[in-house]
């Protein structure tokens, strides 16, 4: 059974109901109609493919993704993860030189964008939304971190000095939402799919190898 | 045959022209009609079109096109006896098309030897023609999956009936495997495929897009090639006899299945009617187009021809 949620996370909804992402109501409509005829029990099309159980899990996940889909609050607020999830992919190589960031690098190298949106004084860091006190002790911690929960989460933030209210601002995600992942408050987070994309971009605005922490919290958010 | 070598039948792209492979596993699925009548339609758009019947043991596409059993055939040119297949090539009443077809009686008629099949395939490849229409034999056997995996299109015929959809499953999971394997030793993966397919269950394995999948996770670079090549290998299905429009859903949901299952593109290309004109045709030994042009299936064929030729027909009009 893990697996296939496991994949799924590979597969979107709208891969899983194979319609576009652009595609209106009435032909996610069909696509249902047509997913869930296809791994219906009794369909010739599985034999010999697919088994009781993975045929089974394959209907919940179609099922799963007609309800978000289908509703168009809940569909708007899944496309907002998916778009923040693609966003993130393009740009990895912005992650690497930031993550490493000590002061030798820093003062050898100061990228070009620093100087030229104006200065950060000497023992500084800059980050997406707010400038901050390097203690380079703990950012050789954070490059080395492999365990991210939402306490450590925190603690980053409140290092790099930005508030809930920026984060939130910036992420479009809910303070609500993000005091949940915080305060590895499981109950009150959204299905997994959700509850990712918004941990993803919470390490992407911390600067953080996203795909390391997402993986970390999400390992400890499915074991609850 | 001095250009005689192994590794040169292993990838396309020196094929002189576009070559489709009509497969499907069970016998009785409408293979031969489908290729019969698809070369028609192919010549009738102005295509050269060569129709070679390679159920070596068993020839009739001849009878559906209502010719006599060619004097020549391939196995004239596997014997030595002719140079090249332009020698046994045999026109048709259908002008641009050609056929070659199996011989009647001979010692060993369908059990075709590597080194003769490397032969034909070659020798397929270097005819000139717009269009090679390969009609297969039933079954899974290694020649008829090495024929079906040498064309650019892949097709699959089958009807309705759970048997049909089984064989047809059995022999497109029979023709992935072969192209695994005839990449696992070019990419020296084979060792480690063996590997995961003994611990598939610790694994999960259990489809080819998850062994495809695991293979990536082992070995990033290699797995990703793998999976690049792979995906020349594309399925399209052809649902024939179907009696209801509950059949064309059927067609959808195998394209689905198999997407799923494969993680290769797989279309489905149309479905043919049940029609009793097919086999009043056949008794007639007359191809269908011809003796019923007004049957609902002129339509449906003629459609899944311009499907196959859409690309080749607008750089001809240019």
């Amino acid at each position: 059974m893990e697996p296939r949620t496991a994949k799924s996370d590979e597969q979107n909804y709208y891969e899983i109901l194979e319609v576009s992402a652009e595609a209106p109501h009435h032909e996610i409509v069909a696509a249902y109609e047509r997913a869930k005829s296809t791994y219906s029990p009794d369909s010739p099309s599985l034999y010999t493919m697919f088994s009781e159980e993975e045929a089974n899990q394959l209907r919940r996940l179609i099922e799963e993704a007609y309800v978000i889909l289908s509703n168009q609050a809940k569909r708007r607020e899944y496309d907002n993860v998916l778009k923040a999830r693609t966003m993130l992919q393009p740009k990895p190589e912005e992650l690497p030189d930031l993550r490493v960031v000590d002061q030798k690098t820093e003062k050898k190298d100061p990228p070009p964008t620093v100087s030229a949106s104006g200065a950060v004084p000497t023992g500084f860091l800059k980050s997406r939304v707010s400038v901050y006190e390097a203690n380079p002790q703990f950012e050789t911690e954070i490059a080395n971190a492999k365990e991210f929960d939402g306490e450590y989460l925190k603690k980053i933030r409140q290092y790099k000095n930005i508030t809930i209210e920026q984060m939130s601002k910036e992420t479009r995600i809910s303070r609500s939402y993000l005091a949940a992942v915080e305060a590895n408050d499981y109950e009150a987070l959204p299905a997994p799919v959700f509850a990712r994309g918004f941990v993803v971009q919470v390490a992407r605005l911390l600067n953080l190898d996203d795909n390391a922490v997402a993986q970390s919290y999400m390992s400890k958010f499915k074991k609850k | 045959m001095s250009d005689f070598n192994a590794n040169n039948i292993r990838g396309k792209g020196q094929a002189n022209s576009t070559i489709i492979a009509i497969g499907g596993g069970k016998g009785g699925v409408g293979k031969s009609f489908v290729s019969t009548n698809l070369a028609i339609f192919l010549a009738n758009m102005g295509f050269n079109t060569l129709l070679l019947d390679l159920d070596l043991g068993a020839p009739n596409v001849h009878t559906s096109l209502g010719e006599p059993l060619p004097t020549k055939n391939f196995h004239d040119f596997l014997d030595n006896k002719v140079e090249s297949l332009n020698d046994v090539l045999h026109p048709t009443q259908i002008p641009r098309l050609k056929m070659i077809t199996g011989a009647n009686d001979h010692r060993d008629l369908a059990n075709i030897s590597i080194a003769d099949q490397s032969r034909l395939m070659s020798g397929i490849y270097k005819q000139k023609s717009d269009f090679i229409v390969l009609d297969l034999s039933a079954g899974t056997h290694t020649s008829t999956l090495d024929f079906f995996l040498m064309a650019d299109y892949n097709l699959i015929t089958l009807t309705p009936d759970p048997t049909s959809i089984e064989n047809a499953y059995r022999f497109m999971k029979a023709a992935f495997f072969r192209k695994i394997k005839r990449y696992e030793q070019q990419l020296s993966l084979d060792g480690l495929v063996l590997d995961l397919m003994k611990n598939a269950n610790e694994k999960q394995i259990k489809t080819p897009a998850d062994l495809l999948r695991a293979i990536e996770t082992v070995d990033k670079e290699r797995g990703q090639k793998l999976r690049e090549l792979m995906t020349d290998l594309r399925f399209q299905i052809i649902l024939n006899q179907t009696r209801s429009i509950k059949d064309t859903q059927l067609g959808l949901s195998i394209e689905s299945v198999c997407k799923r299952y494969f993680g290769v593109t797989t279309d489905f290309l149309g479905s043919i009617e049940y029609d009793n004109s097919v086999w009043h045709a056949l008794r007639k030994r007359r191809p269908l187009l011809l003796e019923y042009p007004h049957s609902p299936l002129y339509a449906q064929i003629l459609a899944i021809a311009r499907d196959l030729a859409s690309p080749h027909l607008t750089k001809k009009v240019i």
